[in-house]
């Protein structure tokens, strides 16, 4: 029990070399100096102000995706949905802006971002409902409901929203300033990581603090002794589908508005999937979510600048960032499997 | 008397702090039946568990036929001739009787369309001991007394010359229970060594030839049969002369009832009951006697609000508490024990404060204080002596007894209208059973209707005012304690006749 915490430490440090000595082969393989380059990438993620802003700009919408999965998984659900919940956010949001482009900034930014925020929670809502009236599996149903939310926002931008000042280009016209999310102290960081944040100290005391969270835990722990003891677990799951669709939500139209400044197809780079890997890195647990996120933003930032100024291709960053998810979860795997077995 | 088959001597094992056997010498002799007495916890199942190489011992040997073995698993105990039948079943209940069988028969052929013979050879035991089974009967269908006759006949499958029966008789009627005494009288007078492992006097009484008691991991007596009175082993068995007699409180049978239960049908879990009535009055205690499987769980589930009633009504003090859904609610003036408590009584991974506080969840204060919580967990886990006694201790933590005191001290610690306790005293001790006996009937005293679910029908003829008696998820009868005879609850339990005495 006590050596606990320093045992996570050494896993912790044991995932790290198991990262570095994957990178390396990696990187000997596609013949770049493993240790320059991953050095390199340090300084390109977080080396000067530049790159830890463009590191939390690509963290942003992680955090918020992976809120929104750990939020539900407290109840016990699992959701893959942060993506379809990111672009039907997005979607909903954009058709505030889309319909009164010129409205004042007091009204259509507010608007907006509800908006974006109702749209996700209505997305992630409808998997909810399917589960607790109809007991249709959450993973099931928010995967489905990704490519449908996807196909919805092609939809939109290669028809009916499509600006033709953009000449064939499927993207809506260029959101006026009023409708754009501030950014902060002149990066390209914007209000979405604030809002992030304060959500993730908010839902960890309430998960962990509150009568609610409790009762969340009663839930997932033994659904049947919930309900003897008078807890809903078809409210809870309405809740924790909606209030974690509705963050999903948000990181899409803040995403749309301040960094893409229009609704495009490809408005995210499976920042819902990243979203989900870091939630289950974290042990679903908010406070941990943050670093987490933060790192697997410094690596997305990380691998642009490496294809621009070392001629590396894109999808090395991809591949670095899935041997970092296998390093760690084989660390917190091998941590499982000694707990079994001593316990 | 004949020599010895098996010797143990001097045998020792721990798990973690606990002694479980301490330097335990043993004889099993062929043509005799050692009864193996002891209370729960006493070493006996982990002493037989080292003869059948399920546990390796710390020290000690075993001699068969006096040559030296150390079993390495059951494997090599089964090759020379050791069987143990467990309280737990190792049998597939998806397979058929045959094809269970078959699974551990040695000679069995690589088809069942091939080789009649010897498929035949391996239903030679079961027809033996229970003719009337259909071997073509999947093992989910059977009574629990059947199973443990498949598993009988698979263990003398398997020429077992030595056959541990572990409580064998706790989970039979009484006319399956002096049927078994029959066939371990005749598997005896074939040779074969019966090692009988029970806490009951009545098993003792019926075919034991020698006794062999255990008290916490080391044998306090040894003796034959016939030399020894159920007073005296009771005294070796609990360590002391005498237990506080506890007797349940007075009742007037002519006391309005507060509990109507009026033709209930509910369904759970595949387990039916059907057109269920009875009334029990404040101060009541109504035993529910039935072999386990009859429709109990159902019963208890329906009773707490738990689960959805489909035809008849259950009235608690003029107030409807059946339940429609299935995500009942528990009502606030109902205590319910629930069986299986891990599965239908606390939340496995979370701290026993928690799961004492369970009860009152939704009246917690919206920052609920955690040492206030911890505080209330303390003085119950004092009171009802759960042990370790460590309040932010995981559920999942706790041996199935304090499990099964943990839930009486969240259930039983205030007074409640309506108590329904579902084998409270399961894996308790005569103690801790006692102690809960104790709490139920100051429940009862204290003007609770008392629904208690049993299969122990001693206790329920020692304390219960009346005793029902389930059968096929009906009441076979009720009948006033005053009464009651074991012959006609055994034959309601059996299903043979019904009737209502009173």
């Amino acid at each position: 029990m006590n050596n606990r915490p320093v045992q996570q430490i050494l896993y912790g440090i044991g995932g790290i070399a198991l990262f570095l000595l994957l990178a390396s082969v990696f990187l000997l393989a596609i013949g770049k100096p493993p240790l320059t380059t991953l050095a390199t990438m340090g300084v390109y993620a977080f080396g000067d102000n530049y790159s830890t802003s463009e590191s939390l700009v690509k963290a942003t919408p992680i955090l918020l995706c992976a809120l929104a999965v750990i939020l539900p998984a407290r109840l016990g659900l699992i959701t893959v949905g942060g993506e379809g919940q990111l672009y039907f956010g997005a979607l909903i949001g954009t058709s505030v802006v889309v319909n009164f482009p010129g409205g004042p900034m007091f009204a259509l930014l507010p608007a907006m971002l509800l908006l974006g925020a109702l749209g996700g929670a209505v997305w992630s809502g409808l998997a909810g409902i399917l589960r607790a009236r109809f007991n249709v599996n959450e993973t099931i149903s928010t995967l489905l409901l990704n490519y449908i939310a996807v196909l919805l926002v092609n939809y939109a931008v290669y028809g009916a929203w499509k600006n033709a000042a953009n000449l064939g280009w499927p993207a809506t016209i260029q959101f006026p300033p009023a409708a754009t999310v501030p950014s902060i102290l002149g990066t390209r960081v914007h209000l979405g990581l604030v809002v992030a944040l304060i959500a993730a100290l908010i839902l960890h005391v309430a998960v962990t603090y509150t009568r609610w969270g409790l009762g969340l835990m009663v839930l997932a722990g033994n659904r049947k002794i919930g309900a003897m003891v008078g807890l809903h677990f078809a409210r809870n799951t309405l809740i924790v589908m909606a209030l974690g669709g509705a963050l999903a939500g948000f990181a899409g139209i803040c995403e749309t508005s301040a960094i893409q400044g229009r609704l495009q197809s490809g408005l995210s780079v499976g920042y819902g999937l990243t979203g989900f890997l870091v939630a289950w890195l974290s042990g679903q647990h908010f406070l941990r979510a943050v670093p987490i996120a933060i790192l697997i933003g410094g690596l997305i930032a990380a691998g642009d600048a490496l294809q621009l100024y070392s001629k590396i291709p894109s999808a090395s960053a991809t591949i670095l960032q899935g041997l970092l998810f296998v390093s760690a979860l084989a660390a917190s795997g091998l941590a499982g499997r000694r707990e079994i077995r001593h316990g | 008397m004949s020599s010895a088959l098996v010797a143990m001597c001097g045998v020792s094992k721990q798990f973690g702090a606990v002694t479980a056997n301490d330097n335990v010498d043993l004889e099993i002799r062929a043509g005799e039946v050692l009864a193996l007495l002891g209370e729960n916890g006493a070493g006996k199942s982990t002493l037989m568990k080292v003869l059948y190489g399920f546990y390796h011992s710390d020290a000690g040997e075993i001699r068969i036929d006096d040559r030296m073995v150390r079993f390495v698993s059951p494997k090599e105990a089964m090759a020379s001739g050791i069987g143990m039948v467990f309280q737990q079943f190792s049998l597939v209940p998806a397979l058929s009787v045959l094809e269970n069988l078959l699974a551990a028969f040695p000679n069995a052929p690589w088809l069942q369309t091939r080789g009649r013979s010897r498929v035949t050879a391996a239903l030679g035991w079961l027809k033996r001991l229970a003719p009337n089974l259909d071997p073509a009967r999947p093992v989910r269908e059977l009574a629990v007394g059947e199973r443990q006759l498949v598993e009988l006949a698979k263990v003398l499958n398997l020429n077992a010359r030595v056959v541990i029966l572990d409580e064998p008789t706790s989970v039979l009627t009484p006319a399956e229970t002096e049927q078994l005494y029959g066939f371990i009288r005749s598997l005896v007078a074939e040779g074969k060594a019966i090692v009988f492992i029970t806490h009951k006097l009545g098993d003792v009484a019926a075919c034991a030839d020698r006794i062999v008691v255990m008290r916490g991991g080391r044998v306090v007596d040894r003796a034959l049969a016939s030399e020894r009175t159920p007073g005296q082993l009771v005294s070796a068995m609990v360590g002391r002369e005498k237990l506080a007699l506890i007797e349940s409180p007075v009742f007037a049978s002519s006391t309005v009832p507060a509990l109507q239960v009026r033709g209930v049908s509910a369904a759970v879990q595949g387990a039916q009951i059907s057109d269920i009535s009875f009334a029990v009055a404040p101060g009541e205690i109504f035993g529910i006697a039935g072999v386990s499987g009859n429709g109990q769980y159902a019963l208890a589930e329906a009773l707490a609000g738990l689960a959805p009633v489909t035809a008849g009504d259950i009235v608690l003090g003029g107030v409807s508490i059946a339940s429609h859904d299935n995500d009942g609610a528990i009502p606030d003036d109902v205590a319910y024990v629930p069986e299986r408590p891990l599965d239908n009584a606390v939340v496995a991974d979370l701290d026993l404060g928690i799961n004492l506080a369970l009860r009152q969840v939704r009246e917690l204060p919206l920052f609920p204080h955690r040492r206030a919580i911890a505080a209330r967990a303390d003085a119950l886990i004092a009171r009802f002596d759960v042990r370790p006694p460590r309040p932010a201790l995981p559920a999942a933590a706790l041996s199935g007894g304090n499990l099964q005191k943990l839930v009486i001290a969240r259930e039983l610690s205030d007074v409640h209208r309506l108590v329904i306790a579902s084998y409270p005293t399961m894996g308790l001790d005569v103690l801790a059973t006692q102690a809960v006996y104790r709490t139920l009937f100051e429940q009862a005293a204290a003007g609770a209707c008392v629904v208690w679910i049993s299969e122990d029908l001693d206790d329920l003829l020692a304390y219960a005012h009346r005793i029902a008696v389930i059968y096929g998820g009906r009441i076979a009868g009720i009948v006033r304690r005053e009464d009651a005879s074991r012959q006609m609850i055994g034959r309601w339990m059996a299903g043979m006749d019904r009737g209502e005495a009173a």
